[in-house]
């Protein structure tokens, strides 16, 4: 094994497989919280009892639960921002829009993520027992209040295991963006590899970056579970 | 540049190319996940340290990869090794599809098997032991307790399974193979116009998607009989069941933390 591959600096793609494993994480991070936020209303939309909200958001979980990753990521990049343009040429407007590769590829992962964390938060919103509902509507809580102090911290807790697994997916899903030429870290293996001819040792190294981040995520979520359950009885894992 | 309709309809017969492409990686994935998971669930369930551990390294390497970098990996880089690159491995490493079906079946194993494992974990213990009490042999407790209870179980997952696969096949057009996805963006590079393909390609993908799952439910319906009692009791007074808690509420697994899907 050729270690000087590794080197930081002009010998080596250290430093460039560094670069590229830093845009992973800020995309996975920004496209998670994105993505978080966008699951959030799409549960609050699918359990409102509003006509319109309801199917529309059951339309976008379907359907960004259904369609390749790769192929809404494709969609965003080549198609939004035409997909603007038109609409707004029909108003008139001639406005020229163009869409980067790293915040064409923050959109698509996080709408798909938000599709799939609507379902987790829909599920726990549900599972918060109506009791703790309606004690604090009975004192007197509007139910932004009701649904802020009481029912989201609740619904959170039942929701980690869920969110936990989607981070997961979402460090899973990011070497799609080297699809749409962005430089992660598997952009960049593949360019180190297609200078140097040592594929299989760049590969090798960045499955191993995503084996390290998965075990460390899954020792945080670990610790963080524990943390977050640690007033309730302890009787094997906790339940609602 | 929204293409014309003739256009359009002249690009119709690559997506059924591609379609066909589709569902021949989806085939072969879950055929050759189904036989690399069967040979790891013995090891995750063995009470063997070496075995449980080796099983345990699967399923973490193979789960907590991307689907790309794994692709990449064997595409790209096993070929240069020197075991395959002298030897008859490097005709079939040489070959995309080979290799996509490969790094798709590794994947899916992967969580294959702690689906199945979870399942055969699932199944009541009292019914297990009320077998060996009955002086079934280990075979027949297998065959006869553990398989249909294991596989009623876990069907439900297992559905989700098949469609992460239908999903990911799509990660083929990255190795040149043209399933659907490669198809679509073929159409864009032809016609410049990246939407149509690519919603045509989607809307395929949506309604086979939809087509699986909703065959598997009825699957699921027609192999639980209290399933099947309770979608019966439902359907005279259907109008009252509150939406989505009538067929699907059977009894489901405990969620393992860090699955990933």
């Amino acid at each position: 094994m050729n270690w000087t591959l590794f080197s930081i600096g002009a010998n080596g793609w250290g430093d460039e497989l560094l670069w590229g494993f830093a845009l992973t994480m800020t995309l996975a991070i920004a496209a998670y919280v994105i993505g978080t936020v966008i699951g959030l209303f799409a549960a609050l939309a699918l359990l409102s009892k509003s006509r319109i909200l309801r199917p529309v958001s059951a339309a976008y979980g379907t359907i960004f639960r259904s369609v390749p990753e790769l192929l809404i990521l494709f969609l965003t990049y080549y198609g939004a921002a035409l997909m603007i343009r038109s609409t707004f040429a029909l108003i008139g407007i001639d406005l020229r829009v163009s869409l980067d590769a790293f915040t064409a590829g923050v959109v698509a992962l996080a709408l798909v993520h938000g599709a799939y964390t609507a379902e987790v938060f829909r599920g726990a919103i549900i599972s918060v027992p109506t009791g703790l509902r309606e004690a604090a509507r009975s004192l007197g809580m509007t139910p932004f209040v009701t649904f802020h102090r009481i029912v989201f911290p609740v619904a959170l807790r039942y929701a980690f295991p869920g969110l936990s697994n989607l981070w997961m997916v979402m460090i899973k899903n990011t070497p799609l963006v080297s699809a749409i030429g962005l430089a992660d870290l598997i952009g960049q293996a593949n360019t180190a590899g297609q200078n140097t001819k040592h594929y299989f040792a760049f590969f090798t190294a960045a499955l191993i970056a995503y084996l390290l981040v998965s075990a460390v995520s899954l020792w945080g979520q670990i610790r963080l579970e524990r943390n977050l359950t640690r007033h309730l009885p302890k009787q094997g894992s906790w339940s609602p | 540049m929204i293409m014309d309709f003739e256009t359009l309809l002249s690009t119709l017969p690559g997506f059924a190319e591609g379609l066909a492409w589709t569902l021949f990686l989806t085939v072969s994935v879950l055929f050759f996940g189904m036989i690399i998971a069967l040979m790891i669930v013995p090891c995750r369930l063995s009470r063997n340290r070496a075995a449980n551990g080796f099983g345990l390294t699967f399923v973490f390497v193979f789960r907590g990869a991307p689907l790309l970098v794994l692709l990449f990996l064997i595409y790209y880089g096993v070929p240069e090794l020197p075991i395959v690159r002298d030897t008859f491995l490097w005709h079939a490493f040489q070959h995309p599809v080979f290799c996509a079906i490969l790094a798709l079946s590794l994947n899916s194993a992967g969580y294959l098997t702690e689906v199945i494992v979870g399942a055969v974990r699932a199944v009541p213990r009292g019914e297990i032991e009320a077998a060996h009490v009955a002086g079934l042999s280990r075979w027949t407790v297998i065959k006869g307790i553990i398989a249909p209870n294991a596989i009623r179980l876990g069907l439900r997952n297992y559905g989700n399974e098949m469609i992460f696969v239908v999903k990911a096949t799509s990660i083929a057009s990255l190795v040149t193979i043209q399933e659907l996805m490669a198809r679509a963006s073929g159409v864009y590079y032809r016609t410049y116009d990246p939407i149509t393909p690519l919603l045509i390609a989607g809307a395929i993908f949506l309604v086979l998607i939809l087509a699986l799952s909703s065959f598997m439910a009825l699957l699921e319906v027609r192999l639980s009989p209290e399933l099947r009692r309770k979608a019966e009791r439902a359907r005279p007074r259907a109008g009252k069941t509150a939406p989505g808690l009538t067929a699907v509420d059977g009894p489901s697994l405990p969620q393992t933390p860090g699955t990933g899907r």
